[in-house]
């Protein structure tokens, strides 16, 4: 009988009223009917506690039951998805929620506007320009400095790839600036390009006379912002090529050799394809992060002379004015354009996509 | 007897244990703890200091004032972000004037004039602040009766300039022979100055290394003059603010809100007209600020460089400039008014925008911390304190205590102190302040690096104002 009772709660689910702790669909039931009722009747503060504990609640009957029926997989990579959704999905999802309402954190009144924030970020005569110059900036910053990172750290990872004296420790002198903190080195580089104090200007002045300022023209500086951001990453770019390049196995070279294959056929043929998925990965990581483009602008310009990013008019709309909406609306557009964008890479990326 | 004593000493034990785990969180009845999140640097470090050394509440209660002292490039995102989040952890904050309205409108700044009015002694003390002052520091809406800040350190705008430079003979006689006037060199005559002799003087002082300065040749490039035109925060809108209001133009004016506007008055020709000499001067100060990034960090190292003559910024930062371990010009300072504008009677016009900082109490703080904090304040803004504030570097907007005459030697600029009071105005207050002063900001840049004119500058920030405010119901 007692077995029989083990088999029937291993295979069978409660019915839908059934009070039982592995009753996942009543929980989900109940805890939908109490969170929509506590939305309704109850001050945000209390709201968001009753919504967290019938969370819980569910999230509970849902590990009762894969339990009970032997759903030891789950039960496994429970803890992992607990921690991602606490830490990711939920304030992803709290943040696109928001997106939808006029809400300001310093004020503390919250309303229904549907896409409103979407529309007004996009097309408002006031608020739109600034978006889209901080956008066409952003683009035009991913271009840059992902190819100089790219153009750079490929050339030194081929350097890198050949055994020569004091090999080691040049390696370790060019990863430096990688390790070193993004503020530390831009307060280092607006030293750099300072016309008084700035040895770029000094040794430019010396040699051609006149007064040299980098910084004054949007295109100094884009550069700078582009030298600098180059100088930090390209060694990023240059370890993971190098760990392609170091892959390649000698004997294909030998081989190659034998048949007097031209340096040209030789890269082409052997080395670009065991480095691609890495130059791919590099690309990938290097313009993602050039989406996020914020501290080095900060620290360089502020901002000025046109050189605003979306991410750091962000930072100025969410936290400096206080529009958390507006800034979780922009954040989705970028979020989307960085979708977009990743899946043209992996799928160029991907040999099956090419070959088809 | 054993089990007695066994019994006891797990009583003994239990209280032990209780008391070290209580104690951590609970403190004694007559314990009151002040939080404060201020700005790190020597004003509010003195302010720390003097609580520590000389303050004894007279309650008899044990208060400590636990001070977070945040670096000022991080000051308004940590204040926002804690006050935002609603961890309700400081009591008291340094707030610079202008987030009065956001912080006020957000429930998170205590209205005081409850505290003043049931202590007419503190009452009177507060009366004794300078009425600009206190309606920038304290009043929301501005200008109102509405009372919530107590000046921590109130600060204006005046000019520092190298007695070695412009005092000397050559120097002198040279400048007499270009423009046919004297080159100011006391501090009455730099008080005297309007924007155009400032402009001489940029235009003088352009030397190139090697090129004779003060009878010795140049060490490095040398500038006449410089003043903060830098991109961020308020970097420009504090200076231009000066000249708008010199020449007789005006900001959108929020104590006639709802029927003051920002179109036609914003972009008037006099407010057009006072940003291009605003922008004229640029060309006579060190290249950085053809980058838009020379904010008053910028100006006031290049000033204790030695790369300027003189050089116009906040009294807060002053303090440097006279110590020799951060200063190449410490010992040849001297300090006068910022420059003014001649009026249609030929007296000079001085309107400038106020600097400094109010500190506010919080409204979750609790009956026991007010009244602690209440005779905190009293303290802070007695004469005796003021006075030793403003003899370590500090200053006092206390009527009482700056019209003292041994007010004027504390420090070299503190002549020029009591005088600028009276011309001091103040930026908005609004909620909407940040919004107004980014775009502002923004605007300026443009203009500064060369990008933009006057004209259109000010026509963009008018839109831009009228658009926003009349969004908000603030312009009919």
């Amino acid at each position: 009988m007692q077995l029989m009772s083990t088999i029937r709660s291993a295979k069978t689910a409660p019915a839908l009223l059934e009070l039982s702790a592995d009753n996942w669909r009543l929980a989900v039931l109940v805890g939908l009917v109490v969170s929509a009722l506590a939305v309704v009747t109850l001050p945000a503060s209390g709201s968001f506690w009753v919504v967290g504990a019938m969370s819980a609640l569910v999230a509970a009957a849902f590990a009762v039951n894969a339990y009970r029926r032997r759903y030891y997989g789950g039960l496994l990579v429970a803890p992992a998805i607990a921690v991602l959704f606490v830490m990711n999905i939920f304030p992803l999802l709290w943040s696109l929620g928001l997106s939808f309402f006029a809400y300001q954190s310093n004020l503390q009144s919250i309303r229904f506007v549907g896409l409103n924030n979407y529309i007004k970020v996009l097309t408002d005569e006031v608020a739109a320009p600034g978006n889209w110059s901080a956008l066409i900036n952003t683009a035009m910053f991913a271009v840059c400095t992902v190819s100089a990172q790219m153009i750079v750290g490929f050339l030194l990872a081929m350097l890198f790839a050949k055994q020569f004296p004091l090999r080691k420790y040049l390696l370790i002198l060019v990863l430096t600036p990688m390790m070193l903190s993004v503020v530390a080195s831009g307060v280092f580089f607006t030293y750099y390009y300072d016309p008084t104090f700035g040895i770029l200007s000094y040794v430019i002045n010396s040699v051609a006379g006149g007064q040299f300022i980098v910084m004054d023209s949007k295109a100094g500086a884009v550069a700078g912002i582009v030298f600098a951001d180059a100088w930090m990453w390209s060694p990023f770019v240059m370890l993971l090529v190098l760990a392609g390049l170091v892959s390649v196995p000698k004997y294909l070279y030998e081989a190659a050799a034998i048949d007097r294959v031209s340096a040209w056929r030789r890269f082409w043929s052997i080395t670009f394809p065991y480095i691609r998925g890495l130059l791919m990965l590099a690309l990938l990581f290097r313009t993602i992060e050039a989406f996020k483009l914020a501290d080095l602008v900060i620290v360089l310009t502020k901002g000025g002379n046109d050189t605003m990013t979306i991410s750091y008019h962000l930072i100025r709309i969410a936290n400096e004015q206080n529009k958390t909406s507006e800034g979780a609306a922009i954040s989705y557009i970028i979020l989307f354009i960085v979708i977009v964008l990743t899946n043209l890479y992996l799928y160029v990326a991907n040999p099956k996509n090419r070959e088809a | 007897m054993t089990a007695t004593r066994e019994i006891n000493s797990i009583v003994m034990a239990a209280g032990l244990a209780a008391s070290l785990v209580l104690g951590t969180t609970f403190a004694f009845a007559g314990d009151v703890t002040l939080t404060m999140a201020v700005p790190d640097w020597p004003p509010t470090r003195i302010m720390k200091k003097f609580f520590d050394e000389q303050y004894k509440p007279k309650s008899g209660n044990t208060v400590k004032l636990q001070v977070d002292f945040i670096p000022w490039p991080d000051f308004y995102t940590r204040v926002n972000a804690s006050l935002t989040s609603g961890e309700k952890k400081y009591n008291f904050i340094v707030s610079d004037s202008q987030w009065l309205g956001a912080f006020v409108e957000g429930g998170y700044f205590r209205k005081i004039n409850d505290l003043l009015n049931a202590d007419p002694e503190f009452m009177k003390t507060f009366k004794d602040i300078h009425p600009n002052a206190l309606n920038s520091y304290s009043t929301y809406p501005h200008k109102s009766e509405n009372y919530y800040g107590f000046p921590q350190f109130p600060d204006v705008l005046v000019n520092f300039a190298r007695k070695d430079i412009i005092c000397h003979e050559a120097e002198q006689k040279n400048f007499m022979a270009k423009f046919n006037q004297k080159l100011p060199c006391t501090s009455e005559e730099l008080d005297a100055m309007t924007w155009d002799d400032f402009k001489n003087v940029g235009e003088f002082f352009r030397r190139k290394k090697g090129e004779m300065l003060a009878g010795k040749p140049a060490e490095d490039d040398f500038y006449g003059i410089a003043f903060q035109a830098g991109k961020s925060y308020d970097f420009s809108s504090m200076q231009i603010n000066g000249f708008i209001w010199q020449m007789g133009g005006d900001i959108w004016d929020e104590t006639q809100a709802p029927t003051s506007k920002a179109e036609g008055v914003v972009n008037s020709p006099a407010a057009v007209k006072a940003l291009e000499k605003y922008l004229s001067l640029i060309a006579y100060m060190p290249p950085l600020a053809k980058t838009g990034t020379m904010d008053i960090f910028k100006s006031d190292e290049l000033f204790r460089q030695g790369k300027v003559a003189m050089s116009v910024n906040w009294i807060g930062l002053a303090e440097a400039s006279l110590d020799p371990k951060t200063s190449r010009v410490s010992d040849n300072l001297v300090f006068g008014m910022m420059p003014g504008t001649k009026g249609a009677d030929g007296k000079l016009v001085r309107w400038s925008n106020i600097g400094g900082q109010p500190f506010v109490l919080t409204t979750w703080t609790t009956d026991a911390q007010i009244k602690e904090a209440v005779e905190f304040v009293k303290w802070w803004l007695s004469s005796n304190i003021q006075h030793q504030f403003a003899a370590a570097g500090g200053q006092s907007a206390i009527k009482s205590v700056y019209s003292d005459p041994k007010y004027v030697t504390y420090r070299p600029w503190n002549r020029a102190w009591a005088p600028s009071l009276d011309w001091q105005k103040d930026v908005w207050h609004v909620p909407q302040f940040f919004e107004l002063l980014t775009q502002q900001q923004d605007q300026y840049d443009l203009a500064i690096t060369g990008r933009q004119d006057a004209k259109t500058t000010q026509d963009n920030i008018a839109k831009f104002q009228q658009r926003l405010l009349k969004e908000v119901g603030l312009i009919q």
